[in-house]
């Protein structure tokens, strides 16, 4: 599983797959009355646009050669009749469409998103976020055209087709199949130049993404290129990449615009044998009348028919994007409620692990048959080198990961067995990445809890030591932070993502790293504050100061894919293993 | 609207033949495709009405001819056309990122990265589509228009002129309509915007929305954007179906008109029924560009609209200014802050700041989390400018230097480590892209580094995730001071960057730092004593003011903040040492 960046293309899927035409639309499904009522005003509309040319012939041929003033009042009177019909069809039509289209857009944007939200951290990490973002926003953008202006007009112009075609079969069967006889030649052209075209847009869509996927991250990571001076060099790899981007385009366009032509050529030569065939024809079967009205038909019959095949190479066009929405849907989120799932009740905190075996990789085991026990209301701290699996021992309590062998239970219950929601809700994790969304100080911290009052709010923050440089800024708990939270130090963030985690008033408390950034005198506050409120609380602690966990429980030291020495701060002083050395040498350090 | 035009003609000039290229063959083909219905009349008339059969292979001929060409020429203008609209646009891009690139902090502490994006992106689709397509769209329908016009004044100006009285009805419209439009436009780019950012933050901030399962919460905040971004869009589409029809039906009556109008005419005998016959011939052509209007003046307003998001970043201004005739950047490292103070909105993040650094020293900052002690660090670079006083490199002030060059000399590691989606080769190279192999084994080295990067299955190769995700904190900070030690800078900052490293990693970083003979000015803040205590000079920062300074020994003897933290920090240690049952 080879992490994505922005200059690799994603693999593409070379198949034409009809089957996600068919899911789109599928989308169309519950709006089927509003799309007969599209189509209706569509074909109402035409039949206005029909007539109104064949009034204005029949006025200059017949009515004024023959000064017939009634009938010119009266066709007047059907004309305004008519202008009026065609206005009111298009104005609903405007409105029917767009609500269809936008109506689709928006279930499918859902659809995508709802199911990004169940997929687990490796996909996010796989790949660079841009090339989601791409997805949700820009992609469904795309199709939205297709599926709200071109879907209804090529219903309507397959419609027209087919009666423009009935129409001239009646006049002359024989001319109709001359001018049938081009319809293979397109279909084969059409179809030859798609095979191609699929793969150039397909690239298309890889390229946009990678262009997406630069500007994102290069936005997001401004602040060290520009201490690094990059700014040239970084203007130079968005060249490349839009130059990439270009050229694919380029040569979609290529392609593409190959389609319009052909089809104008060939029906210019289906015109010419039908001329051909029907002077030739002509006092045979053929009468000059009939000619010249069916050469004002075949004028009908390609516009439709140039639609068509346009609205075929929009698909195709659309296709990669579909691809790629309808792939991110299909994604696994094999981390999910099991079918039978019940939701945890409220807990204690009692946590176990149970014969555990956990491996990113096959093959390549974090941990091994790990097994303990915390009663409820213990506190536990993970030390241990880096990459030991501290993090991925925590990570497994929230089941962000499935364990291969083994159970953990919380309170008893296998966490397997539960739904997400019940589990996750119960416990408060502060991440190492401390992420503040974009919005006032205190919505953040209410995000642990969202129907918090702003008193709870300030509770949280009171005891995590942040009321004080909260409300030293100048609108206090509503100050604007932003997406990384600049204008807030590291330790700030840190302190406002403790809040956020106690907020939520969780029975097991997760702590990664949780105040590395966060100076001693406010760590010292910090640490009486949680004394009292860690009573009852299960937690779980890694941090690198050991004068952190000290006071714990229990220490657990995590090494060669397993616990290597675990009992208090004393006991393991005593024993004088790996704590005890990795303890000592902290004096060292400090005097 | 005439900005945005002049905006895009700007880039488009550069293009200024091609493009007059392209306009002319698009002129040509919709002369060209009125040779069609010439020719089939003619045979209609002449071949078929009179029988005149041997002039029928030349009218087919003909037919034929002007397919192949038009077909020929549309292919090569549509081709110029999306030429033309992707070098501008690329151009458009770079501009616009490579301007973004100059802006200061306060800009990125108030843009959002989704907002930014979409600058980039969407809106900057908006002005392609406009000159790939709406352009010649426009000038086409024009032509026809003008075209079919002159002739019918040519068979009878009276009734023409009576046919135009709809045109200043349609003119009123089109000018309301494009106000209108253009706000309802406005309106989709901004929650174009939104959305973006929404999705842009919720996707970054995927792990905390997990481990709060706060997904419902999510949906529900995305169902809102989703929502608002549907209703704009459809807000646009009531005034098209508003609008539109009106101006159609006003096209569709010029036929209402003539024959109306026409026909009386005829009747009473001031026009010849030869006349209406021919206008009516032309009438298609006056007719199907009126009905094209709306849709294509709603094209046009929805480019004005992009254009109006655009250009809040197209023409941004740094505050962070060059100066003109900047100073040569000495090297020497000697750092002063002369009575700075530095203000962000309101608040005043520090006061009255002095100090000295001299080349090759260590200064280490220590304080309260937000005392300012990042801050500092962000005015020697100039990412903020002092609000008073000054801060000087070798009795430099830095205002007088080429911040880029500045910048150069400098390295800092930020203490939010910001890695990119690269391999752990290319984070650490991302100073300077060139670097040998070797030079990136060093850094790592020296960083402390290589002993986890050798554990990874690929090693160098190892592809990190946006941001670092999958790398622990510590491991994230090592790759950071990797990155800053391998531009060699001559002063190197290094902003809380061993706080998650174990203390004996730790002291082996700074150790193998304080080995390196160089004459490198250094800043370290951190909050722990083992990290601070070897500095020529610690300052300890209090609510933007220094409270304390000298070296580890003069603090201690001082018995201020200092020692309480020396204290604390050592106390707890020694406690756990002492009931541990060793000293």
């Amino acid at each position: 599983m080879a992490r994505n960046v922005y200059n690799v293309d994603e693999t593409l899927q070379q198949e034409f797959n009809f089957k996600h035409l068919k899911r789109l639309f599928g989308y169309l499904k519950p709006h089927r009355k509003q799309l007969v009522f599209a189509l209706f005003l569509m074909l109402l509309a035409s039949v206005a646009n029909i007539i109104i040319p064949l009034l204005v012939k029949e006025t200059i041929d017949r009515v004024i050669p023959e000064r017939d003033v009634q009938k010119l009042v009266i066709l007047c009177a059907v004309f305004a009749v008519l202008i009026f019909v065609s206005a009111v069809c298009l104005k609903k039509r405007i409105k029917v469409v767009n609500e269809l289209g936008q109506t689709i857009i928006l279930t499918m944007r859902k659809d995508l998103f709802v199911h990004l939200q169940k997929l687990p951290f490796s996909f996010y990490d796989d790949r660079p976020h841009g090339k989601i973002i791409v997805r949700v926003v820009n992609y469904v953008n795309s199709v939205s055209d297709l599926l709200s202006g071109s879907l209804v007009n090529v219903l309507a112009e397959g419609f027209s087709l087919i009666i423009v075609l009935v129409i001239m079969f009646f006049m002359d069967p024989v001319l109709t199949l001359v001018c049938l006889a081009a319809m293979p030649i397109m279909i084969f052209v059409v179809f030859r130049l798609k095979t191609w075209n699929r793969v150039a847009w397909q690239r298309v869509g890889n390229k946009s993404s990678n262009l997406n996927a630069y500007v994102h991250e290069s936005l997001a990571g401004m602040k060290v290129t520009q201490s690094f001076v990059r700014e040239d060099y970084n203007a130079q790899i968005l060249d490349d990449v839009q130059d990439d981007y270009r050229k694919t385009w380029m040569r979609a366009i290529r392609l593409n615009n190959l389609v319009t032509p052909s089809i104008e050529i060939i029906s210019t030569l289906a015109n010419g044998a039908v001329i051909l065939v029907g002077i030739a024809l002509l006092e045979h079967s053929v009468t000059a009348g009939t000619l010249i009205a069916f050469l004002g038909f075949t004028g009908r019959l390609w516009s439709p028919v140039i639609n068509l095949s346009n609205f075929y190479n929009q698909v195709i066009t659309n296709m990669a994007y579909l691809e790629r929405i309808f792939e991110t849907i299909d994604e696994d989120p094999r981390i999910q409620d099991a079918p039978d799932a019940i939701d945890l009740p409220p807990i204690e905190g009692e946590v176990e692990f149970d014969h555990v075996t956990f491996e990113y990789e096959p093959g390549m085991p974090i941990l091994e048959d790990l097994s303990f026990h915390v009663d409820p209301g213990q506190s536990i701290a993970l030390v241990g080198p880096t990459g030991a699996g501290k993090t991925t021992v925590i990570n497994l309590i929230s089941r962000f990961y499935d364990i291969q062998k083994g159970q953990i239970r919380v309170d008893g219950y296998d966490i397997s067995k539960v739904t997400l929601q019940s589990l996750r809700n119960q416990m408060g994790v502060m991440l190492q990445d401390s992420f503040i969304f974009s919005g006032t100080i205190m919505d953040n911290i209410r995000y642990g809890k969202l129907d918090a009052t702003d008193e709870e709010v300030i509770e949280a923050a009171k005891t995590v030591c942040a009321h004080e440089f909260i409300m030293e800024m100048e609108r206090g708990y509503q100050t604007q932070v932003n997406e990384r939270g600049s204008r807030l130090s590291v330790g700030q963030r840190q302190l406002i993502s403790f809040a956020r985690a106690l907020l939520a008033n969780p029975k097991i408390l997760i702590l990664d790293e949780a105040t590395s950034s966060i100076d001693t005198r406010t760590e010292q506050a910090l640490q009486k504050g949680l004394e009292n409120l860690l009573k009852g609380r299960t937690s779980f602690v890694i941090a690198h100061r050991l004068s952190t966990i000290r006071k714990s429980d229990r220490i657990m030291v995590i090494n060669h894919k397993n616990i290597e020495e675990a009992g208090t701060h004393e006991e393991l002083m005593a024993k004088k293993g790996h704590y005890y050395t990795l303890y000592t040498t902290q004096t060292r350090f400090i005097s | 609207m005439k900005e945005a035009l002049k905006y895009v003609w700007s880039y488009i000039r550069r293009y200024a033949w091609a493009f007059a290229a392209a306009l002319i063959l698009t002129i040509a083909v919709a002369g060209l495709s009125m040779v069609s219905p010439y020719a089939t009349g003619k045979i209609v008339g002449e071949v078929i009405g009179q029988g005149l059969t041997e002039r029928l292979m030349p009218y087919l001929w003909l037919m034929l001819g002007a397919a192949l060409l038009i077909a020929a020429l549309r292919y090569v203008y549509l081709w110029i056309f999306e030429d033309v609209s992707q070098k501008v646009i690329c151009q458009i891009r770079d501009d616009i990122y490579r301007r973004i690139q100059r802006m200061d902090f306060r800009f990125f502490d108030k843009n959002r990265v989704g907002d930014l994006m979409s600058r980039l992106t969407g809106d900057i689709e908006a002005i392609r589509v406009f000159v790939a397509f709406v352009v010649y769209q426009l000038v086409i329908n024009l032509c026809t228009f003008i075209f079919a016009l002159v002739m019918m004044f040519r068979i009878n100006v009276t009734f023409t002129l009576i046919l135009l009285i709809v045109a200043p009805f349609i003119f009123v419209l089109a000018i309301q309509m494009a106000s209108h439009i253009r706000g309802a436009h406005v309106e989709v780019r901004e929650e174009y915007s939104r959305l973006n950012s929404m999705v842009q933050e919720n996707i970054s901030g995927n792990r905390v929305v997990k481990a709060f399962a706060k997904e419902d919460y999510e949906i529900e905040k995305f169902d809102q954007r989703n929502e608002a971004y549907k209703e704009a869009n459809l807000a646009a589409a009531r005034m098209q179906a508003r609008y539109i029809p009106i101006m159609d039906a006003l096209a569709v009556s010029l036929s209402f008109i003539m024959i109306a109008v026409g026909g009386g005419m005829c009747l009473s005998g001031s026009m010849s029924i030869e006349d209406l016959v021919m206008i009516n011939g032309y009438l298609w052509a006056v007719n199907n560009p009126l009905r094209q209007f709306g849709w294509l003046l709603n094209d046009l307003m929805r480019f004005v609209a992009a254009y109006d998001k655009m250009k809040t970043v197209a023409f941004v201004e740094t505050t962070i200014k060059n100066p003109e005739r900047p100073r040569e950047v000495p090297v020497s490292g000697a750092i002063e802050f002369r009575d700075v103070s530095f203000r962000y909105d309101k608040e005043m993040i520090l006061k009255n700041i002095s100090f000295k650094a001299e080349p090759g020293q260590t200064v280490a900052v220590m304080g309260a989390t937000g005392a300012g002690k990042s801050t500092m660090m962000n005015l020697i670079m100039r990412f903020y400018d002092v609000s008073s006083g000054g801060v000087y490199i070798d009795n430099i002030n830095v205002k007088d230097l080429d911040k880029y060059k500045l910048r150069k000399k400098i390295a800092m590691t930020m203490q939010d480590v910001f890695l990119f989606s690269d391999t752990i080769e290319g984070n650490i190279a991302y100073g300077n892209p060139k670097a040998s192999m070797d030079e990136v084994e060093q850094a790592a080295e020296l960083a402390g580094a290589t002993e986890f990067i050798t554990q990874f299955p690929e090693g160098f190769d190892t592809i990190v995730g946006e941001r670092g995700v999958g790398l622990s904190g510590g491991q994230k900070q090592r790759l950071a001071l990797a990155r800053a030690l391998l531009v060699h800078p001559n002063i190197l900052i290094l902003d809380d960057t061993t706080s998650a490293l174990d203390m004996e990693t730790e002291f082996r970083v700074f150790d193998g730092l304080k080995k390196q003979q160089s004459r490198q000015t250094r800043f370290v803040i951190a909050h722990r004593i083992s990290s601070v205590k070897d500095a020529d000079q610690i300052l300890v920062l209090d609510h933007g003011e220094i409270v304390e300074r000298g070296t580890h020994s003069e603090l201690l003897a001082l018995k201020g903040h200092y020692y309480e933290i020396y204290c604390q920090q050592m106390g707890i240690v020694k406690e756990g040492m002492g009931e541990g049952g060793e000293e």
